[in-house]
């Protein structure tokens, strides 16, 4: 019976009484506050001082120039580093998708939920940890003396030890292996939504695994494809950490170049310029996908058409589902759907030449040992990270010769260890509560009442992913500087809290939406208060939902760094900057124990947030 | 315990739907009042403003005389039993039965526990108290929801559709087990149901509802005999309906013309010739031929012969399907094991003018 508001004059038109119409402006005015004010004016700002004057030595003035622009579209250096970004992004996606979807296949159709379970929760906890600790992770095994090294010179494959970073290769190795957890839950989520009947149809009318795949599971799961190819580019394109930390100076990316005009050229308005470059080739992007191609609706999340049933259109699914339908038409634009296609006509063509019986064996040997290969790569780093803390050694040394918590010992005492682990846990509590509050009463208020441009308000909660968090973190600062409140602690929750209060207020959005309304209907008939509704009813029953959301939120500030690092203008040490700037001068093995802490908390978090959602990633 | 008056109560969504229009109703302290219609009818959303959940457009809710057409939800003293039951899924049969109580205050948990306990006895589920919800039955659920209802002893009694997600057999015996709590308790009750049947069985008096207004508001039996219009006939019972003219109008009897059948009926106060009528019958008016002979009609039989096309067993009775020589389609019922016509059969068959009807169009 809800009806549009066409009329926006008329009081609250769906009727719940009770709840008297002003309401809703007191309930929205608390996100909005936060979003437009704390969010949107930092954006503005960035623009407006992309148009300032630089004057050297770390001031500016207030005009109107082209100058900044002018010069990153006129000098081959930054247009070159341009190309370079692209290339990287573009690199890492297409080695994500052919290691990610033999990966998620298996995992869709394994059928020992145990270990299901464990691989996921091993995919899943690697995607939150740091940057920072996994760049390092690749650090230690690609260094001369590292394992990879090692195994080179004592098989005779190389002469003397040899270091793979920095380097092209080494970088890529790096960026693939962090962003190919996104790739493979994409994925994931689009094979596990197939409808098996399909394909044992198709089994049944003849065709082989091969043909099957190629023919039903390929083409249905093109928007999985499409969505986790989008996604990694995205995050690949904003990318700083690792170009940092595993490239030379060959390939700074356009996040480490902005970094470098802020922190240190502090040329505020020529790396306002370059951010708002990097915008524009990330909607240059989103705008390609959509007029491009022709594939339309889903969402990010990789749903794809054959199993989409879903009548009911959740407030955030017009906001997913227009960047979404943007984002899945990238692999059509690559034609990477395509080229897998061919490539597996072209084996399907040589295997046809054995039996069937043989055929299949081979395939299902082939896919687990391409499966153990894949599941190494994302799970030794972290692993030999582990492994290595416990050296008794001065220096990094693997195998380890010998066992020791010395490391452990430095971490817990020494005090700039122990002051940055306070500091990261001090952060990440206070802007878990800040995100858990902004994202959960946007998605109570945008459930409960009705308001014009309802979908834009709704956008306004996921839009902060989407832009580079070197963006966010240019932007903050330079707010924070005019309100001189920079290079604390309480700018970076405030930042924190606003970037990631999209994972609350998607999940509490969800929570609400399964939520049914007569339970808090029953209680106001029995006589209960809306305030004493929402606290006996409406929040136990969507606990699960917002503890989920705080704790992501937690964990993901517990391991930013590029905001942090901004915002901290060199006076604040969280873990992941700690880490980060003893990798500028030397390798202690007390940096492995530290990232040990932090991978264990971030695995306990995310296990737990497992078992309170009821397993969300099964 | 206290009546409900509704005085031209009216829900407007938008500007161009219009779920209920200025209706009027007086519910009597202690009377079950059914409101029964078609879905989308506006019988939910009248009982809804009569709890609170909606804000009528215009008109006014008064219970026990007081007017509580502006007062929140949790301040009007109503019961509700919903259609999903709505029981919380977080707390105890114990827990959800006490809800009222604890949210309203001023009770000790001695008084509150004993409370409970009476209504799960009331409801014949003592010992229940420690259970989820998750752990009941639905026939159980829906016993707890109206519990939980009756315990802060509410003005009224709310049931929106509460039988209508419970299985045939289980909604018949609650039909029986609602009615007698309500009678026991006495409590003022309007019941909402699509279901005329239910309607018919349960109520003291009962609302047909059709786009928003009352087409018919009287006790069962009249509402059954003495339909008011062509959509009361058709939607409570089964009703053969013959679209009609007034041909002439004499002694309180009319003579209409039904596509060029004449038929005897009832005439109603102001029927004149000419008018456009609906002639209704009940199916079990109608008599075989067999029969007519005991009748001691001294007016006008209508006739009808045909043939039986289709004949279906109810229990109690058999309903039996006819094809006119002038190829109207007639619906007739009678006792079971009083005839033995089968399809394929010619009949004839009549019914008095008495127990024809004449409804305006």
């Amino acid at each position: 019976m809800a009806t549009e508001t066409s009329t926006g004059n008329e009081p609250d038109e769906s009727g719940r009484a009770g709840i008297a119409s002003k309401a809703k402006w007191y309930v929205l005015s608390y996100p909005l506050v936060w979003l437009l004010v704390v969010f949107l004016v930092p954006l503005g700002m960035l623009v407006v001082f992309s148009f300032w004057v630089n004057i050297p030595g770390g001031q500016y003035r207030p005009g109107l120039t082209f100058e900044n622009y002018v010069r990153f579209l006129t000098q081959s250096v930054y247009l070159q580093q341009l190309w370079v970004t692209v290339e990287l992004a573009l690199v890492t996606s297409a080695f994500s998708l052919v290691l990610g979807y033999p990966l998620a296949y298996y995992l869709a159709h394994l059928d020992r939920p145990w270990l299901r379970s464990t691989l996921l929760i091993t995919i899943i906890s690697s995607l939150w940890i740091t940057y920072v600790i996994r760049a390092y992770a690749w650090q230690v095994i690609l260094a001369s003396g590292g394992i990879v090294s090692s195994i080179g010179v004592a098989t005779g494959v190389l002469e003397s030890q040899t270091s793979f970073y920095p380097g092209y290769w080494g970088l890529i190795v790096g960026m693939v292996y962090v962003f190919l957890p996104f790739m493979v839950l994409t994925l994931y989520s689009s094979l596990r939504n197939l409808d098996g009947e399909l394909l044992e149809a198709s089994k049944n009318l003849g065709a082989g695994p091969l043909r099957t795949f190629r023919k039903v599971t390929l083409p249905l799961t093109k928007n999985g494809i499409t969505s986790g190819t989008a996604l990694v580019f995205i995050l690949a394109l904003g990318s700083y950490v690792l170009p940092r930390l595993l490239g030379d100076a060959s390939l700074r990316t356009l996040p480490v170049l902005i970094e470098q005009q802020i922190m240190s050229e502090s040329n505020y308005p020529f790396g306002a310029a370059m951010s708002i470059g990097l915008v524009v080739v990330v909607l240059a992007f989103l705008w390609l996908l959509v007029n491009v191609t022709d594939v339309s609706a889903g969402g990010l999340g990789g749903a794809d058409v054959a199993s989409d049933d879903d009548d009911v259109q959740r407030p955030d699914s017009g906001a997913f589902s227009s960047v979404g339908a943007g984002l899945r038409s990238v692999a059509g634009a690559f034609g990477l759907t395509g080229i897998v296609g061919r490539v597996l006509a072209a084996g399907s063509d040589v295997v046809t030449a054995v039996g069937p019986e043989t055929r299949e064996s081979v395939i299902r040997v082939g896919l687990k040992g391409y499966v153990g290969a894949v599941m190494t790569y994302i799970a030794a780093p972290l692993v030999i990270i582990v492994a290595v803390s416990f050296t008794p050694e001065e220096f990094l040394t693997f195998p380890p010769d010998g066992f020791s918590l010395r490391w452990y010992v430095t971490f817990f005492t020494d005090s700039g260890w122990v002051v940055s682990l306070l500091n990261s846990l001090a952060i990440a509590v206070a802007a878990a509560v800040l995100a858990t509050s902004i994202g959960g009463v946007l998605a109570f208020a945008l459930d409960r009442f009705e308001y014009r441009f309802e979908s834009v308000l709704g956008a306004f909660g996921v839009l902060p992913i989407l832009i580079p968090p070197v963006i966010i973190g240019v932007a903050f600062l330079v707010f924070f500087l005019e309100l001189g409140i920079a290079g604390n602690q309480l700018s970076i929750v405030v930042a924190h809290g606003i970037f990631y209060a999209p994972f609350p207020f998607i999940l509490i959005t969800q929570g609400l939406g399964e939520l049914n309304r007569s339970y808090e209907e029953a209680a106001m008939n029995l006589g209960a208060s809306p305030i004493r509704t929402i606290r006996t009813i409406t929040y136990p029953l969507l606990r699960a939902n917002v503890v989920s959301g705080a704790l992501f939120a937690f964990i993901l500030s517990l391991n930013e760094y590029i905001i942090a690092w901004l915002l901290s203008l060199f006076l604040v040490d969280t873990i992941p900057i700690h880490i980060f700037n003893q990798l500028r001068y030397s390798y202690p093995p007390t940096i492995a124990a530290a990232s040990t802490v932090f991978i264990l908390l971030t695995v306990v978090v995310m296990t737990s947030i497992d078992r309170l959602s009821g397993g969300i990633w099964q | 315990m206290s009546g409900i008056t509704l005085s031209g109560l009216t829900k407007r969504y938008g500007s161009d739907v219009l779920a209920v229009d200025e209706v009027d109703l007086q519910i009597e302290s202690g009377e079950f009042v059914t409101l029964v219609g078609p879905s989308g009818c506006g019988k939910t959303t009248t009982l809804r403003t009569i709890a609170g959940f909606e804000t009528p457009t215009g008109g006014t809710v008064r219970i026990g005389g007081r007017n509580v057409t502006d007062a929140p939800p949790y301040e009007r003293n109503t019961g509700m039993v919903f259609q999903d039951f709505a029981l919380f899924p977080h707390m105890t049969v114990h827990e959800n039965v006490a809800y009222g109580m604890e949210a309203e205050g001023g009770y000790t948990q001695a008084e509150i526990d004993d409370r409970v306990e009476e209504m799960l006895d009331l409801v014949e589920l003592p010992g229940f108290g420690n259970r989820y919800p998750d752990q009941l039955s639905g026939g159980q659920q829906q016993r707890i929801a109206l519990a939980r209802a009756l315990a802060p002893e509410p003005d009224a009694l709310l049931l929106d559709e509460p039988l209508a997600s419970l299985d045939k057999k289980l909604r018949e015996q609650m039909q029986v087990e609602l009615r007698r709590i309500q009678e026991e308790i006495g409590i003022t009750t309007v019941f909402v149901t699509h279901n005329q049947e239910e309607a018919l069985t349960m109520s003291d008096r009962l609302a047909v509802m059709n786009e928003g207004r009352f087409e018919q508001v009287g006790p069962p039996g009249e509402v059954y005999d003495r339909p008011n219009s062509r959509f009361v006939a058709d939607f409570i019972g089964t009703a053969n309906i013959f679209e009609s003219s007034v041909a002439g109008v004499e002694n309180g009897y009319a003579t209409v013309d039904s596509e060029g059948t004449a038929i005897e009926a009832v005439a109603g106060g102001g029927v004149q010739p000419g008018d456009d009528v609906s002639v209704i019958v009940r199916p079990e008016r109608f008599r075989f031929a067999s029969e007519a002979a005991e009748s001691d009609a001294g007016h006008a039989e209508n006739v009808f012969e045909g043939e039986i096309t289709f004949k279906r067993h109810l229990g109690s009775s058999v309903e039996s399907r006819l094809e006119t020589v002038d190829g109207r389609e007639l619906v007739v019922a009678h006792r079971s094991g009083l005839h033995e016509h089968e399809p394929g059969d010619s009949v004839t068959v009549s019914v008095d003018a008495d127990d024809c009807r004449l409804v305006t169009r």
